[in-house]
């Protein structure tokens, strides 16, 4: 685990310095399985801020919301980089009023099967390597990490920040390529029928909460497809029509601008797979045009980059 | 006598078929076709392809123009990109991806567009009416109007 100190020293020097108005990062939460989402404006609040495991959302998320010419500060993983970088590539932000304290992230632990495993009294949870050391009203439980990572984080390619000004701790092992690849590939391996059924099974719990929208860093349309009244691009109650139609779109919309972060699929209260669509989008964007969002903070996605130049590359 | 299967054709108007082609498509086409004219296939939003296949398309066909011809330069080649991926998409949730059909014409191709129509009308006959992915309400029935 990156050195906490070193984040808050770094985040209290940003303060002090004037480099930034605001720091994003963690704070603790109202039970020890939920840190949230923190606004730091000033040095003295930085003895609040946190960062572990169990930090769920992309703070990516929060720069489309902030001032849009704020400086801000952020402390990001691998994925909320790319976040941001994709923001950039699209001039939500401008880099240059951002300051990135990059950490690099060890996998995002999913807090509900931690609490499958030993139950809902939890008081405490500590990270040593590649341990979890759970503490209960019942007593002290040991866990090995690995085990209970988040989905899309068990699948993550690009765990370091690539572009950050400052990284805090030793950058870890990439991830294998292959994983992202085998999800999406053991998927179409399926017959039609089965895709749809198990589509239309994840797609029928839905509320139509838009919680996936709002955790979403990419997701900053001022006027979401689904809010339209006219046209009325597609149902807007929990009908199977507007329930399938809202989770095509909404993952459809982020094709080659998706960083594989899961926040969508973190945020549901109803645990609706959903990366199982935007692994898909982002594994056809990297066979066929060799791009992922986020990598750099030039590259424009494949939809916005069209030349004359691939005339040829579908059959007529 | 089973009921053809209903198409929904996109058509780009900058598209150069042949005027008796044209004439054919604006006046004659088939009550089992449902003809939307767009200003390029640029213009044609991945939820257009959508609202047709919810509002109970057996297929869909898009037809524009040759690579190089766009009226926009550079229309058709950004709908190919983005067309071509939501088809293998929706294929990917279970709407075979045989159900939705590119052609791309110009003045030379003519009957094309009527042997197109016809060979994608048998084929989706052969493929049987659609039944995956929901259909929308229909308005008689409390539903909304899209």
């Amino acid at each position: 685990m990156p050195d906490l100190d070193a984040i808050r020293t770094e985040a209290r020097r940003l303060l002090e310095e004037g480099l930034v108005e605001v720091v994003v990062a963690f704070k603790a939460g109202d039970t020890p399985l939920h840190p949230q989402p923190a606004f730091f404006r000033s040095a003295d609040e930085v003895d609040e801020l946190v960062y572990d495991g169990l930090c769920q959302n992309n703070l990516a998320t929060y720069l489309t919301r902030l001032p849009k010419q704020a400086k801000v500060g952020m402390v990001v993983r691998g994925c909320e980089n790319r976040s941001v970088n994709a923001l950039v590539v699209e001039r939500q932000k401008a880099r240059e009023d951002l300051y990135l304290v990059g950490v690099p992230c060890e996998g995002i632990l999913d807090w509900q099967t931690i609490v499958a495993e030993v139950g809902e009294a939890i008081t405490s949870v500590t990270e040593t390597g590649h341990d979890l050391m759970i503490e209960t009203s019942a007593g002290y439980q040991l866990l090995e990490r690995h085990n209970f990572l988040h989905d899309s984080c068990k699948r993550c390619i690009h765990p370091n920040p690539t572009s950050a000004e400052i990284l805090i701790g030793d950058p870890i092992a990439e991830g294998d390529p292959s994983l992202p690849r085998s999800a999406v590939e053991s998927f179409e391996a399926r017959s039609i029928d089965e895709r749809y059924a198990w589509f239309q099974k994840e797609a029928e719990r839905c509320i139509r909460c838009y919680a996936c929208r709002q955790a979403c860093p990419m997701c900053y349309c001022e006027e979401c497809f689904v809010d339209h009244i006219e046209p009325r691009w597609t149902e807007s109650g929990a009908t199977p029509a507007g329930m399938q139609g809202w989770h095509i779109v909404r993952a459809f919309h982020q094709t080659g601008r998706c960083t594989s972060c899961g926040a969508c699929e973190r945020a549901c209260p109803m645990d609706i797979k959903m990366t199982y669509l935007t692994e898909k989008l982002n594994h056809d964007m990297r066979e066929k045009y060799n791009f992922e969002a986020g990598l750099d903070a030039q590259s424009q996605p494949p939809f916005a980059a069209v030349t004359l130049d691939d005339k040829n590359r579908f059959k007529i | 006598m089973p009921e053809k299967p209903k198409i929904v054709l996109f058509q780009c108007r900058w598209c150069l078929y042949a005027p008796a082609d044209q004439e054919w498509v604006d006046s004659q086409l088939p009550e089992n076709i449902h003809l939307t004219k767009t200003p390029c296939t640029g213009r044609i939003n991945p939820l257009y392809l959508l609202n047709a296949v919810q509002g109970g398309a057996d297929g869909v066909m898009i037809s524009g123009c040759l690579p190089e011809q766009c009226h926009f330069k550079t229309g058709n080649i950004a709908a190919r990109r983005q067309l071509d991926e939501f088809n293998d998409f929706l294929d990917y949730v279970g709407y075979d991806k045989q159900r939705v059909r590119f052609v791309w014409l110009d003045l030379q191709d003519r009957g094309i567009i009527q042997k197109q129509l016809a060979a994608f009308e048998r084929e989706l006959e052969a493929l049987g009416p659609v039944s995956n992915l929901a259909t929308r309400a229909k308005v008689a029935e409390g539903g909304q109007n899209a």
